[in-house]
């Protein structure tokens, strides 16, 4: 869209910065900053605890902004398996369970989980075997992820705080179990705004079934500004109000904009330097090139048919069958997002609780087997072929991949039941890619997989090191609200810097 | 340590030298004891930095009992003889030396000077009295206090800014006080009325405007962080918490007392406006329960928590949820503290409560009458049911199925001394029982504590305050009110009458508030004990259809015909007054909280719920002193005495906190910047005499915000340009000197609102449940999906919206629209692309485009200088200018009418408050 040259000056990065250097810009722009609580001001003393809020640029809030210390990971993929998906059945290999398999937990007598009474321990319905040079014990749920075991560092010691699915999506996306908090995503755009601003800094990716469990409050702002809540469209929901509506000519689609924009101005001429008036301006400049490069980024045409074919996204057949499919077109959107510089990609595989327990996510209570044999199938091999895409692309030298779940499950089926009950004593979580010490695992349960017991690390620290391995010290990065100088980790949290290369 | 009184240690180490107080003791407890023992903290409840203190002593006694060391706890702390007292817990113990001073000191009498200073801890500025400059109740003293400052800053020179324009002023204030533009009407009349007194005759209009509530109210919710689902993972819709929001928009319209407010949101089921007590219950709310015991603890204590941090920041600008873990880091608000609060609100529970109308004697007498009659036809009803009981069915068919709501049991009637009810299926989890009625031959219901009956159970599910075997016959009903067995599908109950009493009839349920569907006994016998120790059973779930869908009237096909009409007519009957009664005595039921006596209260080690630690009484916060609650008060008076207390005329930060809110609202920033933190970590006032003039001008005008708002608005600082000026720019960017007024983007709320008020179509109807943006797919789980085509259901003001937490309305959420689940005193202002791209493309947009363009022909035709003027008036409330004019006729030639309008809803001056 063409701008006048004075106002393409205004608003122009540095046309803005330059400015700023002047006083009364500078003074405006600070003005807006502190009063959104986007300043910390000037720290009284810099010491290792002072809080940083990031200083953001209301007319761009997006723009690149330096990490606190040297970054190892410029980007996130997070890949969250909705409903809790099984550590028993997956990544965490537990002979002593194989062996008693049929006999009561020690201990576990009385015990009383989410849904009630528990049953005998019980083996996984699959088998594991050794994958990749380093031989880590994998199941054959998930064959294809488990060739790549070389590129993965396990954290099989996680611990939450909730046993049920909404606290538990919260706790693991926000870093608290209520609603209301910001997201991951939220967090890492507001620190570090993005490589690309034609894009949305932070896109959130449902499952072609739905949403997650706690929807959008996984990719919401929270308390921060709007600016950093995720952008949530697929391959095949586009973002909402992004085209153009069918009923409006192009051509007066265009004149509308230029006018809207001489309007702008010409009211700008009365309140000059006004940083706010000149936000909004730049903020329809940012949406009109969002409309040309958010469709050219969700056009998968252009992919080559041996790359639909490694993800599976030509996979046709019953319904399982086309969910992989959409999946695995969700996944290629992942990468090719990833190649444009989006900071932060979170990436859903499965959906909120429709058709019945365990059936549209990894909520596995009653027929575990059944239920995983086609979630499995339709998670596995677009989730390996896009972790090994970004490895031959090279993507995967800056770019962390967290893989994750809202908790685990029990080493006993429920009483009565072919299925496992939420169990947060103890969970595997995976990363990948930049600054990550691989192949490695991290902590350990116990003979069983019921609880953590060797390094135990707690959701914080899962966060804590993503941060960490995003140059963020996350005892520092904050944002004031209602009070209290807010953490994506609150009040704890510790690095976990064995898994740091 | 100062040497001297080292020096004196020395000098008079042998016993029985005097010990002078100050001299030597003082420095000992300050150097080993008053870390904990002091100012700060005050372990035990003991203090050691006062003689008066050590003799008043703390939780286990006095520390000193003068002339008597051997028996002053102090001494046997030190010397540390009993482990469980020994002191310090930590560090190098006593020298033998110091002992021996404290000893001396204690046998000579424990002497010590009358004046001892005791050390106070330093409260914040806000913990202290309101002090009022004294200046007479104008806007002019407003604008003194302003100016006042900016000479204290040197920038005098900087004065007000000239009046603005009428226009913008009349648009300001509608946008400020409604959320909504002036009509041209309305401009054009202030513009002409040239007599004194114009603008105050304005501001009076604007106030008494319905408009004005509705706008204030949504500020309020924002604060009571109010949203209509449930939030969490099932997030299901709230559809009857709207009495809340209603109540809110009346009590600004009304100007209702803030004090009342203040007081009826805490404990309006006491003050008869229990509406107010959906402040309580406003948050979210996890539905999801579970037999682990932990996970419904912790539950409850985010609960907990959520209640006593959204009224510690509403009411008091505190954040007393920090104190949940630890003692406050900058507030004088300890841990203990926190649980007191937690004692007055642990009563709490988030239900819905049937909300009482207004009563007149008339309709009191109906309801009489109505009951009389309801019961004459339940007696007749229960004959014919026994009597169809007796028959056979004609179609061989069975007695009706369970329901969760109302089940009846009828026998022929038998003399007992206890009846069992003996569950062996539900149709999910633990079976639940609300109440169980046994009624004797006279109709009168035998099983009920009060009438001396005793219940007993195989179990009950442990932790739940709501669920307890008392309930079972405490003749209150629900399933706040209910028992649940502790074993999944099966439980057997019993009841004993105090002595042997004649029965024919036991009517049970699971929910008859009809909540709940889970948890119903399916297959069940009920069995009576015979005098001579034997069970004999009389009813059973064998005869009844399999558990589904009730069918009342399904017992009149086995009674002759005549019985069947007249059974048939009297259900009917019998129906239509209890809806009546419903109508008469607000049968609804509305979000509002339920109450029941808590247990006690522990503080929990670092919050944890595993670690409890001592037993903490009701109360408030000890640093303003005691709220005079005894440890079993009863719970609404726990809440009422809180109440009182937030919104008494002494309490320096409720009036503070509002005066600075209302401030807040009107100029984009507060006095006190941090509107919910007036604490240590907050921002501190930028005009402390101006506030607290406006605190003391709303207490003494009795609360009232209208007053406060009226002397706002007229005032210089008001009413003059936003234009900046580059030395106000220079001096004071923020504009926080008010050195003109601050412009700034519109909230969301007023957005729509101004939108569909310019395109004409909107529609003022005020209260009841209110209108959805989403497409809503009921099921365990709700989802929602954004409404694509809009008609006028949805042509209310926002603030009827019903919000869904986690899913924002897909046009307006984006634009820093708070979803509810935290308090937000001040909401972010961003500029995004992706809200440019909802107002630009919005099927929502388009079509008030299109009602716009419609609106414009029908006012004046197809002359598109008019159209444009109209447009800009209904707009911006201002007449174009020779530019705007010019650009906007060709823009319409060009492109047409309803693009023209599209692009005015995305004008800068359009969203912004100038």
């Amino acid at each position: 869209m063409p701008v006048s040259p004075a106002a393409q000056m205004l608003l122009d990065r540095r046309g803005l910065l330059s400015q700023s250097a002047t006083a009364l810009g500078g003074m405006a722009l600070a003005h807006l900053l502190r009063r959104d609580g986007l300043l910390a001001g000037e720290p009284e003393r810099d010491d290792e605890r002072t809080p940083i809020r990031p200083k953001i640029d209301p007319a761009n809030p997006n723009n690149r902004r330096e990490p606190h210390f040297p970054a190892k990971a410029k980007q996130v993929l997070m890949i969250f398996n909705a409903g809790a998906c099984s550590h028993l059945d997956t990544f965490d290999y537990k002979p002593e369970l194989i062996a008693r398999h049929g006999e009561p937990l020690p201990g576990g007598e009385k015990l009383v989980t989410f849904q009630g009474a528990q049953g005998a321990l019980t083996k996984s319905p699959w088998g594991f075997h050794p994958r990749g040079e380093c031989g880590k014990m994998i199941s054959d749920l998930v064959p294809r992820l488990g060739a790549l075991a070389d590129d993965l560092c396990f954290i099989h010691s996680l611990t939450g705080k909730t046993n049920t699915h909404g606290p538990g999506e919260n706790f693991m996306n926000t870093g608290f179990t209520l609603d209301g908090f910001p997201s991951v995503g939220a967090w890492t755009t507001y620190a570090l705004g993005s490589e690309n601003e034609n894009l949305p800094a932070f896109v959130a990716i449902p499952d072609p079934r739905g949403a997650p469990q706690s929807s959008g409050n996984c990719w919401n702002p929270g308390f921060l500004p709007a600016a950093f809540q995720g952008t949530d469209f697929n391959a095949t929901r586009p973002v909402r109000n992004l085209a153009r509506p069918q009923a409006i000519q192009a051509a007066t689609d265009l004149a509308t904009r230029e006018f809207i924009g001489r309007l702008n101005r010409h009211h700008l001429g009365r309140f000059p330097g006004d940083s706010e008036l000149a936000a909004r301006i730049s903020s329809y400049e940012l949406a009109a090139r969002m409309q040309l490069s958010v469709p050219e980024v969700s056009d998968l045409s252009s992919e080559p048919q041996h790359v639909l074919q490694a993800y599976g996204a030509d996979a046709v057949g019953d319904g399982t069958q086309q969910t992989k499919a959409g999946y695995a077109r969700n996944c290629i959107l992942a990468r090719r997002l990833l190649e444009q510089g989006v900071r932060f990609v979170q990436l859903f595989n499965g959906a909120y609780q429709v058709g019945g327990e365990g059936t549209s996510n990894w909520d596995g209570h009653k027929i575990l087997e059944k239920q995983y044999t086609i979630h499995g199938e339709i998670f596995d091999q677009p989730t390996a072929a896009l972790l090994a895409d970004l490895k031959q692309r090279g993507l995967l030298q800056h770019t962390l991949v967290v893989w994750c779940t809202e908790f685990g499950r029990m080493p006993t089926f429920q009483a009565g039941a072919n299925g496992r009950d939420h169990n947060p004593s103890g969970f595997t979580g995976w990363l990948a890619g930049a600054g990550v010490r691989a192949p490695f695992s991290y902590g350990a349960t116990d003979d069983f997989g019921y609880r953590a017991v060797e390094n135990i690390a707690t959701v914080y620290d899962f966060h804590a090191t993503i941060l960490h391995l995003l140059g963020l010290n996350h005892e520092r990065l904050s944002y004031y609200h209602n009070g209290i100088e807010r953490r994506l980790t609150d009040v704890h949290g510790h690095v976990i810097h064995d898994v740091v290369v | 340590m100062p040497v001297c009184s080292l020096l004196g240690w020395a000098g008079r180490s042998l016993q029985g030298a005097e010990v002078d107080y100050n001299r030597d003791v003082k420095p000992l407890l300050q150097q080993h004891c008053t870390g904990c023992h002091g100012v700060k903290r005050q372990r035990g409840d003991l203090r050691l930095d006062s003689r008066a203190a050590l003799l008043k002593g703390g939780s286990r006694g006095p520390a000193v009992v003068a002339g008597k060391s051997a028996e002053s706890r102090l001494i046997q702390a030190v010397t540390q003889e009993d482990p469980e007292i020994a002191m310090p817990p930590e560090g190098e113990p006593l020298s033998a030396e110091a002992i021996q001073v404290l000893r001396d000191w204690i046998d000579q009498g424990a002497q010590g000077p009358a004046d001892e200073v005791v050390g106070r801890r330093e409260l914040p500025w806000s913990f202290r009295p309101v002090q009022r400059p004294e200046l007479p109740s104008s806007p002019a003293s407003i604008d003194a206090l302003l100016e006042a400052q900016r000479a204290r800053q040197d920038l005098a020179g900087l004065g007000f800014s000239s009046e603005a324009d009428r226009v913008t002023q009349i648009r300001r204030l509608y946008l400020v006080m409604h959320g909504l533009p002036p009509t041209p009407a309305e401009v054009e009349e202030f513009r002409q009325d040239t007599l004194p007194g114009a603008y105050e005759r304005l501001v009076e209009r604007v106030l008494a405007s319905p408009r004005y509530g509705e706008r204030w109210a949504r500020h309020w919710l924002d604060i009571a962080r109010f949203a209509e689902s449930n939030g969490f993972e099932t997030n299901r819709v709230r559809a009857n918490a709207w009495p809340y929001r209603d109540y809110v928009i009346e009590a600004f319209n009304i100007d209702k007392p803030y004090d009342q407010f203040v007081r009826e949101q805490v404990a309006g089921d006491a003050l008869r406006a229990d509406a107010g007590t959906g402040f309580l219950v406003a948050g979210a709310y996890d539905l999801v329960k579970s037999p682990d015991i932990n996970l419904s603890l912790m539950q409850r204590q985010d609960e907990l928590a959520d209640i006593i941090n959204t009224t510690g920041t509403a009411f008091l600008g505190l954040t007393l949820g920090c104190a949940r873990c630890h003692d406050h880091k900058f507030d004088p608000v300890s841990q203990r503290d926190y649980y007191a609060m937690q004692g007055v609100f642990a009563g709490v529970n988030f239900a819905p409560r049937p909300l009482p109308r207004e009563r007149s004697q008339q309709s009191d007498e109906e309801v009489a009458r109505l009951g009389k009659q309801v019961r004459q036809q339940e007696e007749r009803l229960a004959a014919l049911r026994a009597r169809a009981a007796g028959n056979p069915d004609p179609a061989g068919k069975l007695r009706p199925a369970v329901n969760a709501r109302r089940n009846e049991d009828t026998f022929p009637p038998v003399t007992a001394t206890a009846v069992r009810f003996t569950i062996r299926a539900t149709n999910a989890s633990e079976p639940c029982l609300d109440e169980l009625e046994v009624f004797d031959t006279s109709g009168k219901n035998v099983a009920l504590a009060s009438a001396g009956a005793k219940p007993s159970a195989n179990g009950t599910l442990p932790g739940y305050e709501i669920h307890k075997l008392e309930h079972l016959n405490d003749g209150q009903v629900g399933n706040n009110r209910s028992w649940i067995s502790n074993t999944a599908g099966k439980g057997w109950v019993r009841i004993d009458f105090p002595s042997p009493v004649t029965i024919s009839r036991v009517v049970w349920g699971r929910d008859r508030n009809q909540q709940f569907g889970d948890r119903v006994a399916t297959d069940y016998t009920l069995e009576v004990l015979l005098e001579g120790e034997t069970w004999r059973e009389v009813s059973s779930s064998a005869d009844r259809a399999p558990f589904g869908p009730e069918d009342p009237k399904a017992f009149l096909k086995r009674l002759n015909q005549e019985e069947a009409t007249e059974a048939g007519r009297l259900l009917d009957q019998v129906a239509d007054a209890h809806r009546r009664i419903g109508e008469l005595t607000g049968g609804f039921s509305a979000w509002l909280g339920t109450f029941s006596q808590p247990q006690e209260v522990h503080r929990l080690h670092r919050g944890d719920h595993t670690l409890p630690r001592e037993v903490v009484h009701p109360g408030g916060l000890e640093v303003f002193g005691d709220l005079a609650m005894s440890p079993d008060e009863p719970e609404q008076q726990r809440r009422l005495k809180l109440a009182n207390w937030l919104a008494s005329r002494d309490n320096p930060l409720t009036p503070r906190v509002m005066v600075n809110r209302i401030w807040h609202y009107i100029f984009g920033t507060g006095l006190v910047e941090t509107p919910s933190d007036f604490g240590g970590n907050g921002v501190p006032p930028t005009h402390p005499e101006l506030l607290d003039w406006l605190a003391d001008e709303f207490v003494h005008s009795g609360w009232s915000v209208k007053h406060v708002q009226r002397l706002i608005l007229s005032t210089r600082a008001f009413r003059q340009s936003s234009a900046p000026r580059p030395e106000g720019l220079r001096a004071d960017a923020a504009s926080s000197l008010l050195w003109r007024y601050p412009p700034r983007r519109l909230e969301a709320e007023a957005i729509r609102d101004c939108i569909l008020a310019s395109s004409g179509v909107l529609d003022v109807s005020m209260g009841g449940p209110g209108f959805f943006l989403q497409k809503v797919e009921v099921d365990n789980v709700y989802r929602y999906f954004p409404k694509e085509e809009f008609g006028p259901p949805e042509f209310r003001r926002m603030v009827y919206l019903n919000r869904i937490r986690q899913e924002q309305d897909p046009v307006f959420g984006s634009f820093d629209c708070p979803s509810g689940n935290q308090v937000t005193p001040k909401r972010a202002r961003s500029n995004t692309p992706l809200q440019a791209l909802n107002l630009f493309n919005s099927p929502f947009i388009l079509q008030q485009a299109g009602f716009l363009a419609q609106r414009l022909r029908k006012e004046v035709g197809e002359e598109t200088a008019e159209q444009v003027r109209l447009a800009f008036q209904l707009t911006v409330a201002r007449r174009p200018d020779e530019f705007e004019l010019e650009a906007s006729q060709q823009m319409i030639r060009e492109h047409g009418l309803e693009a023209f309008c599209r692009a005015l809803f995305n004008t800068s001056e359009f969203l912004f408050l100038f």
